[in-house]
């Protein structure tokens, strides 16, 4: 079963959030959708969870007793304990009694978290307390999981033990979305879409991406067109869309952040509000 | 060599109770250069950067910045641009950069064009990018010669980020020094030196190699990553999703080859480079 | 650094309001509602002598019924019905003017325009005969206590919730609104129950208050009541984004309460400027049945205003607090351009 919104548009007051995005969520496969804060990322999220109504198109969500659902903002109780929080949640999805005990070991077990199961949500590090987030969204075996930023200001090691319970849950046949700032784990995903302004720039698997991506990158000291070019370490990375570089300039072969840079820019140079 | 540069940390630990939060770190940051800090949650980075700053003192160990040990005088050569921006939500730009043009008796900043829009906005009111520029431009208005970056560009777009960079870069060619930490790991490639900590203690400096260090990675290749995964996660073995195929750190390519005969399956193990987060991985699993 | 603090504080508005606005309201009732001094009261004279004893009553009295068959039961019957605040029973050789104990403020203008008149009409205080002022602010504290609890406590549970970013959860998973805030506030209706229940308890054996009426039409009152209440926090919570301006907003709804109430100062002796306001305010009416449960033993026969009054607050109240509530739970609507 593939979930996902089609030809979405969202407008908030004035301004649009989504501009007839489409995105399909497959059974078995992890969606990272990428871009800056403002690009739309939570609103997509919350259209496909029907928390925001669209405006035009199509959304194709379970209904609430079988998706599962990660906030940008904390995701649990501060003053409840681990196992408390858990509890909850389990119970709002009607799962009662030894059913749901046993549910709670196999989660805490699979995130690490079993030491820390009697302590407060408020005392666990930022990277324990989305992990915990994350086991409340999926307690009830959800066949569509988003999760809006699990990882944004998590540490890199939580992060990878986050990334390996989302990908069991995708490897169990759940259908994920998760939307995130790290193009590292953009990369790792089994689809990614990058969204700029409301818009999707790009999406695909990475090796779709790379393929579909039109246009050169250089790499240079100094650039030769100042807007067309960003920082990359000591150099500055150029994007020449319509493969007009200069002979002399040395051409680099663009990874995933050189992509949705050169896209971003295009976007915008082309006179397209941010 | 102590009056060329621009902070440093002699053998510097700290302790809370019988908690050793930092242990005998030594580092230093040139004039002009750009220095990044890495770690897990509990590495000690936080509690590393206020000693540094001189807001807590160390239990054992000298810091020097710009020439001396912290404090009032010296921080006002000093910019910090901390993880929540620094600024005042409830009010305008305009109003943040004047309080902090009277805090340090300098003139009002000018604003770069990107941030001209913004000035008569709430600063809680400025989508996140333009909030981060806004508190560099903030932090760096008194014309620093340290500057000292919590997490500064997280949330933000890959685009700004850069920008973001622009301006720190700009800032080590004039001769800055900068002290960067980082939960991107791309931004450590941005960085002229990098150190890492685990467990309050400096366990690598240097390139993204001298980082990384001995740390082996492998790649499997299968037709069911579902079940390749699932079979190594339950192994216990350290396993990260990477597109479709699945990276492990730290293990015999045998071991990983006796996992997957017994789960039936097939593919292909090879040995790719290591990742930083990986050094990290095996680091927190020690 | 003063400047600065100053600009922050120019847009913080509900401080601001504090600040300037509570004073000037404060001064305002103080001036115009501060009144101990009650200029007339409402009489009533039975017996057979009911008509020349009315006649020879100073202007003090608004005498509102002469009845010459009406004997000293209905006479009592009017004081515990809140009828008058006085009842002159005539046929013995003194009059005897049966005053209503529980008007603290009347009873006392009440006592000493009677003393003055030399000894021609005996005065016998019902209800609270040494006129103890316990015996009539306990019965209204319970009312305040309440209040506290329902208004600023609930506002506040409920705060956190949006202010953590969970409410945001709850909404995706599938719970119904009505459930969420039946949940939210069953604990305090619950804490406020017991809460009053000792408070009443304690209020009688400290202060010998007694409890002349029935249990049940009391009970009846304060559910009711609670419910009124309960729906003020759940509404504050709706347009309060942190728990400090809970806090403020709560604050400006039990400032006015405590005061124009009748609870300190009485409400007949306020100017009419300012009495329409405690007649807005449910606590005005929980008042008169607590007092009138405690004191006076009135039953629902005579209360039934007060709780109807109540019972359309709570109802009004609580749905529009409700409705407020669910469009935090559910799609949000755009406004469309």
């Amino acid at each position: 079963m593939t979930f996902g919104v089609e030809g979405v548009s969202v407008r908030f007051g004035d301004s649009a959030a989504l501009r007839e995005v489409t995105v399909e969520v497959p059974a078995g496969t992890v969606v990272a959708v990428v871009g800056g804060d403002g690009a739309g990322k939570t609103t997509l999220l919350r259209t496909l969870v029907r928390e925001v109504s669209a405006d035009a198109g199509n959304v194709s969500a379970p209904a609430k007793a079988e998706l599962g659902f990660l906030p940008a903002s904390s995701g649990s109780w501060a003053a409840l304990t681990v196992a408390q929080n858990l509890d909850f949640a389990a119970g709002a999805y009607g799962m009662t009694g030894a059913a749901r005990d046993e549910r709670r070991t196999e989660l805490l077990a699979a995130a690490d978290l079993t030491a820390a199961k009697d302590r407060l949500a408020s005392q666990l590090s930022g990277g324990m307390r989305r992990k915990l987030g994350f086991l409340m969204a999926i307690v009830h075996g959800p066949r569509l999981v988003v999760l809006d930023e699990p990882s944004t200001g998590v540490d890199p090691v939580s992060r990878i033990d986050l990334w390996r319970l989302i990908a069991q849950e995708a490897a169990s046949g759940a259908a994920v979305i998760m939307s995130t700032t790290y193009l590292d784990e953009a990369e790792r995903a089994g689809h990614l879409v990058v969204l700029d302004g409301g818009e999707v720039l790009v999406q695909g698997s990475y090796d779709e991406v790379r393929a579909t991506f039109s246009g050169t990158v250089t790499s240079a000291p100094t650039p030769v067109r100042e807007e067309w070019s960003w920082r990359r370490g000591h150099d500055r990375h150029e994007y020449w869309p319509d493969d007009d570089a200069p002979a002399d300039q040395q051409v680099v072969a663009p990874d995933l952040e050189d992509i949705v840079i050169a896209l971003s820019l295009a976007r915008r140079l082309a006179g397209v509000s941010a | 060599m102590s009056g060329d540069v621009a902070l440093r940390a002699d053998a510097v630990t700290r302790r809370f109770g019988h908690f050793t939060a930092v242990s005998g770190v030594s580092m230093e940051v040139g004039h002009g250069e750009v220095v990044g800090l890495l770690g897990a949650n509990g590495a000690g980075k936080t509690t590393l950067m206020r000693m540094l700053l001189g807001l807590l003192p160390a239990s054992d160990g000298a810091v020097t910045m710009l020439g001396g040990a912290p404090n009032r005088e010296r921080r006002r050569r000093v910019g910090y641009v901390p993880q929540n921006l620094g600024l005042y939500r409830d009010l305008t730009l305009a109003e943040n950069l004047d309080f902090v043009a009277e805090t340090y008796g300098t003139a009002v900043p000018s604003l770069p064009d990107d941030l001209l829009p913004y000035a008569k906005v709430l600063v809680g009111a400025m989508p996140l990018g333009a909030q981060r520029q806004a508190a560099f431009v903030a932090a760096l208005s008194h014309g620093p010669e340290l500057v000292l970056l919590d997490e500064p560009t997280s949330g933000v777009d890959a685009l700004a980020r850069a920008r973001l960079w622009d301006t720190i870069r700009a800032q080590s060619d004039e001769g800055v020094g900068v002290l960067v930490t980082t939960h991107y790991m791309q931004e450590a490639q941005q960085c002229d030196r990098l150190l890492l900590m685990s467990h309050g203690e400096l366990v690598a400096q240097g390139s993204e190699a001298d980082v990384v260090g001995d740390t082996r990675a492998l790649s499997v290749r299968t037709d069911d990553w579902s079940a390749t995964f699932a079979a190594l996660n339950a192994a216990g073995v350290p396993v990260i999703l990477d597109g479709r195929a699945v990276r492990v750190a730290d293990t015999e390519p045998a071991q990983v080859r006796s996992i997957l005969d017994e789960a039936g399956i097939e593919g292909t193990v090879e040995a790719v480079p290591a990742t930083i987060e990986e050094r990290m991985l095996v680091l927190a699993r020690a | 650094m003063i400047v600065k603090e100053f600009r922050e504080l120019l847009r913080d508005r509900r401080t601001l309001g504090l600040l300037i606005g509570l004073p000037l309201i404060l001064l305002v009732i103080f001036g115009y509602a501060a009144n101990f001094y009650v200029d007339h009261v409402s009489a009533a004279v039975v017996g057979p002598q009911a008509e020349q004893v009315a006649a020879s009553l100073p202007d003090f009295f608004d005498v509102e019924t002469i009845d010459a068959n009406a004997t000293e039961a209905d006479a009592r019957d009017l004081l515990r019905d809140d009828e008058v605040d006085v009842a002159i029973v005539t046929g013995d050789a003194t009059p005897t003017a049966l005053i209503d104990g529980s008007n603290l403020f009347a009873a006392q203008s009440i006592l000493g325009a009677v003393n003055a008149t030399g000894g021609k009409i005996e005065p016998e205080v019902l209800y609270n005969p040494d006129l103890t002022t316990a015996w009539v602010m306990v019965p209204a504290i319970i009312g305040l206590i309440l209040t506290f609890i329902g208004t600023i406590v609930t506002s506040i549970g409920l705060v956190r919730e949006r202010e953590a970013g969970t409410l945001e959860q709850l909404a995706v998973m599938p719970i119904k609104p009505g459930t969420v805030i039946l949940g939210k506030i069953a604990p305090y209706f619950l804490l406020a129950s017991i809460d009053m229940v000792v408070v009443t308890v304690l209020g009688m054996l400290l202060f010998d208050v007694p409890f002349n009426g029935n249990v049940l039409v009391f009970a009846l009152g304060a559910a009711i009541f609670l419910f009124a209440v309960l729906g003020i926090g759940v509404f504050i919570s709706t347009i309060s984004q942190t728990a400090g301006q809970a806090i403020q907003s709560a604050f400006f709804v039990l400032m006015p309460q405590i005061l124009l109430s009748g609870m300190i100062f009485p409400l007949d002796a306020m100017a009419a400027g300012v009495r329409w306001i405690g007649y807005i305010l449910p606590l005005t009416y929980f008042t008169k049945i607590s007092q009138g449960v405690m004191l006076r033993g009135a039953g629902i026969d005579s209360l039934w205003p007060s709780f109807v009054v109540l019972t359309v607050m709570a109802v009004v109240i609580f749905t529009a607090a409700t409705l407020r509530f669910r469009r935090d739970l559910a799609p949000e609507r755009k406004v469309r351009a």
